[in-house]
């Protein structure tokens, strides 16, 4: 309850935040965030709550934005068509990297999810006459949002994504939230635990996996149809393996199963390098370090920290 | 008519022949002990009746359904609880959550459900934790509720094994040596509640079982194996006169012996 | 086109980059087999190497050994600090920590050569690369027609010393069976380093040769580890002879693919390869089963 109430007062200091600064600089960087937000929140349901390490958010990341790229050239869908098309896009092929986490474990299904995003970043920069190659694929702004004919929200400014962003979040904690202390969540942290006395009390260890890794790859799926629309395109480079290593490391650093972690991770690992502008040229050395840094001497994470702080 | 049914149940480990084509029945609301020396395969057979291993040959029906190969978690919810003679308990979890979590298979809802948080499964989660917080009043355990499952002694963790398969009302409880590092006061308590098990709750109960006085206390029928082979099944005073029974153990702490040397 | 002149002249081509791929590949393998570190910033070993070789010759104008020589002995030293300062820290830690690690290190170093080097690509020019060496239909420059056959004397002599010496009978101890090789004395620290210093040697190494062949730039070492890392699947993970044969394999498929088929395929093959052998098998192909329980 408590933490409820901590929650809601944070989204409205930040649905607050807008009247109070003037500068777009600090919405962008939050705008970042909320989607780096959603797309550690997402990793954390398979790989703190389900313990299937996955190194593919950012391929997930990468078909949800491409799948609203295309389908607005092809087909000319907006927002609202393209958000659930990349959560669905993104959903199917969650279920396809599941499919080896029913044979494979520990570093055999790791270098498996390495493989797959490699893949899929090969094809995004190689299948040129779908996906444009290293130039991308332009993506509109998102416009006027319409609900049964009525305008409810018109998305322009930075501002305005701001809040469409902040929304998506919101909501994206909330389901990740609901899944995890749900009976779902529960059988995952079973099958991390110990997988055959899951099965031996009726766990049905197939389909938690396989949830896991759909509703993983969902969030990363909405996170990129975000980041699409924000961009107003997409490209190659966002959906390397460096961001799913990146996102890995929110989650590990912040504390895995908590989605609090996650969240605090994702805010760390994208402020920092803004944090770290004056340094220039060495923002990236610091922020490599830091990694390592935060890996090596914080085995829980920051609510591990915390944790332990509380009780001492 | 028997509950559980195996029909030349074979289980083979590379070469070497784990279970043997055995038969082995338990009729409703027995209690059948299967007994023999170590690594003559009972554990190998409760894995194979549980689903966690499929028989290389041979057929298993459980309530007249035929479960032959059939995985562990559906076997689960067709009825059937087990122990494990290395102790198992979800280690990132309290006691009252690992004796809770048993039920959920059992009311699993929806997927949607769950992620919109609809009142329905929440309740049944209310009730879950209820009905364990009962058992383990039951069991003894209620003070360590909430306290993680693997800081308990070897026997409380034994009790939590026992009411986590309690609390699904099983039709057929499979004991893998419950009484395996219990003080001889526990071992007491177990057999009482063993016998309440079957009794009050009409649960059918199959016991691997070491101890001897365990196996004498509760058991209607004794099966004995030897080598992966059914050497015995016959009333607990008259398998303990069986000569091939007796040989059977003597050989088997014969060889103990030899290991303990080498 | 399509005839046996051409095939070949692809086959030795395939065999060039096959070779410079069992280097990384064999580092690698050696370090995930007898440490169980995953260890993402290898190519960036690679990368360093090229650029050490390159700076020296510009500076120094030597020639192809002495480069080799300062590549290797270069890149052996920033091996030994990342093991003294990144891996040791982990030691009996989960292997994700050091993948994450090893990502954290690469992207580190990768900022560090931009800052050093600079983002302009370069390549390593030496007197041999103007001498034309011709076998029946194949055709290729001195430089490149020894690349397989520096990296079959640097095999043989990683060969040697794991068959031969007593270091190398506690490398292969450690690597069977850790634990148990500890309880017989073998020194875990000195392992590190041995096994370090070999693996970050061959990367050096492999990153001079191919300085000739690749424009090198700062992220050049992202493909050659992961190819590296689908040799090492391929071959079984730990299995040193199968990255051997794994390597050349991905190298000759590799222009094969490119040479017949489309150039847009080349990378992709060795992925795809990979899930399919993870899935089917995980002990790699030319591995031998082995018990994961
Ligand atoms: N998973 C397994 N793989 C290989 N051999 C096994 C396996 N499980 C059991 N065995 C072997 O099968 C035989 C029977 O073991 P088990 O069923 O545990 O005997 P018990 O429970 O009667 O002591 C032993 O020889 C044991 O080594
Ligand atoms: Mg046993």
């Amino acid at each position: 309850m408590r933490a409820f109430l901590i929650a809601v007062a944070v989204l409205a200091a930040l649905a607050l935040l807008p009247l109070a600064v003037a500068g777009g600089y600090l919405l962008h960087v939050l705008v970042v965030i909320f989607i780096f937000v959603i797309l550690a929140v997402g990793l954390d349901l398979v790989m703190g709550y389900c313990g299937q390490y996955s190194f593919a958010q950012g391929a997930f990341y990468g078909i949800g934005a491409y799948t609203a790229a295309i389908l607005h050239r092809d087909l000319g869908f907006g927002f609202w068509q393209t958000l659930p098309s990349g959560i669905v896009a993104a959903g199917l092929f969650g279920l396809l990297l599941g499919i080896p986490s029913l044979r494979l474990s520990g570093h055999f299904l790791a270098i498996t999810t390495i493989a797959f995003q490699t893949i899929v970043y090969l094809l995004l920069t190689q299948w040129t006459s779908f996906t444009g190659g290293q130039y991308g694929l332009p993506v509109p702004k998102v416009g006027a949002l319409t609900l049964f004919g009525w305008e409810l929200f018109r998305v322009e400014t930075v501002r305005d994504f701001y809040f469409l962003a902040l929304g998506c979040m919101a909501a994206a904690i909330g389901v990740a939230w609901r899944l995890a202390h749900s009976r779902i969540g529960r059988q995952w942290q079973a099958i991390q635990d110990d997988e055959l006395l899951a099965r031996a009390i009726g766990v049905d260890v197939t389909r938690g996996k396989l949830v896991a890794f759909v509703a993983s790859a969902g969030l990363a799926g909405a996170a990129g149809v975000l980041l699409a629309h924000y961009l107003q395109g997409v490209s190659p480079d966002d959906f390397a393996i460096w961001t799913s290593a990146t996102v890995v490391a929110m989650v590990l650093a912040g504390g895995r199963a908590s989605i609090v972690g996650p969240i605090l991770g994702a805010v760390l690992f994208t402020a920092m390098p803004e944090v770290l502008r004056s340094a220039q040229s060495y923002k990236l050395v610091i922020y490599g370090v830091v990694m390592i840094l935060v890996v090596s001497f914080l085995p829980g994470g920051i609510v591990g920290l915390l944790r332990r702080e509380r009780r001492a | 008519m028997s509950l559980l049914v195996c029909e030349g149940v074979t289980r083979r480990f590379g070469g070497l022949v784990a279970v043997d084509a055995v038969d082995l029945a338990v009729g409703e609301g027995e209690i059948v002990g299967l007994i023999g020396p170590n690594g003559s395969g009972k554990s190998t057979m409760v894995n194979l009746v549980t689903g966690v291993l499929p028989p290389s040959a041979g057929r298993i029906r459980f309530a007249g359904r035929d479960v032959t190969g059939m995985p562990s978690w559906r076997v689960a919810r067709l009825g059937i609880a087990r122990t494990f003679q290395m102790l198992r308990l979800f280690k990132s979890m309290s006691v009252r959550e690992n004796v809770a979590l048993a039920l959920h298979p059992k009311l699993d809802g929806g997927l949607l459900g769950s992620a919109l948080g609809l009142a329905r499964p929440a309740a049944a989660d209310r009730d879950a934790r209820a009905r364990a917080d009962a058992l383990l009043d039951l069991f003894g355990l209620a003070a360590l509720a909430d306290r993680p499952a693997t800081a308990l002694s070897i026997g409380q963790q034994r009790m939590v094994e026992l009411a986590r398969g309690m609390i699904v009302e099983p039709r057929l409880f499979v004991l893998d040596e419950p009484a395996a590092g219990l003080s001889p006061p526990n071992v007491e308590k177990l057999i009482e509640l063993i016998r309440a098990m079957r009794d009050r709750h009409g649960i059918t109960i199959l016991l691997v079982e070491h101890v001897m006085k365990v196996v004498h206390a509760l058991c209607d029928r004794v099966v004995v194996l030897d080598y992966g082979v059914k050497i015995a099944d016959d009333d607990p005073d008259a398998v303990a006169r069986d000569p091939r029974v007796v040989e059977a153990y003597i050989g088997g702490a014969r060889k103990a012996d030899d290991a303990g040397a080498g | 086109m399509y005839t046996l002149d051409f095939a070949l002249q692809i086959l030795a081509n395939g065999i060039v980059i096959g070779s410079v791929y069992v280097l990384v590949a064999l580092g690698l393998t050696l370090i995930f087999g007898i440490l169980g570190i995953v260890n993402f910033a290898h190519g960036e070993f690679y990368m360093l190497g090229a650029y050490f070789g390159i700076t020296a010759a510009a500076i120094y104008g030597l020639s192809l050994f002495p480069l080799l020589l300062v590549g290797i002995l270069g890149v052996v030293l920033v091996g030994l600090l990342s093991e003294r300062l990144v891996f040791r820290p982990l030691a009996g830690g989960d292997m994700t920590s050091s993948i994450i690690t090893s990502f954290g290190l690469a992207v580190a170093l990768q900022n560090a050569a931009l800052i050093a080097f600079g983002p302009q690509p370069k390549l390593l020019r030496t007197p041999w690369a103007q001498i034309p060496v011709e076998i029946g239909p194949v055709f290729m420059p001195l430089q490149r027609a020894l690349i397989p056959v520096i990296a079959l004397v640097l095999v043989v002599a990683v060969h040697v010393v794991l068959r031969h010496t007593w270091t190398g009978r506690s490398l292969r101890a450690m690597a069977q069976h850790g634990t148990l090789a500890q309880l017989y004395g073998v020194d875990v620290k000195r392992v590190a380093v041995v096994t370090f210093a070999v693996g970050a040697a061959l990367a050096g190494g492999a990153g001079v040769l191919m300085s000739s062949v690749f424009l090198v730039q700062p992220t050049v070492g992202n493909m050659i580890a992961l190819k590296a890392f689908t040799v090492v699947i391929l071959g079984g993970m730990g299995n040193v002879y199968g990255a051997v044969s794994a390597g050349l394999f991905l190298g000759i498929a590799e222009t094969f693919v490119a040479g017949y088929l489309t150039n847009t395929l080349r990378d992709i093959v060795g992925f795809a390869l990979v899930v399919v052998v993870l899935l089917i098998r995980p002990q790699g192909l030319f591995g031998r089963a082995i018990d994961r329980a």
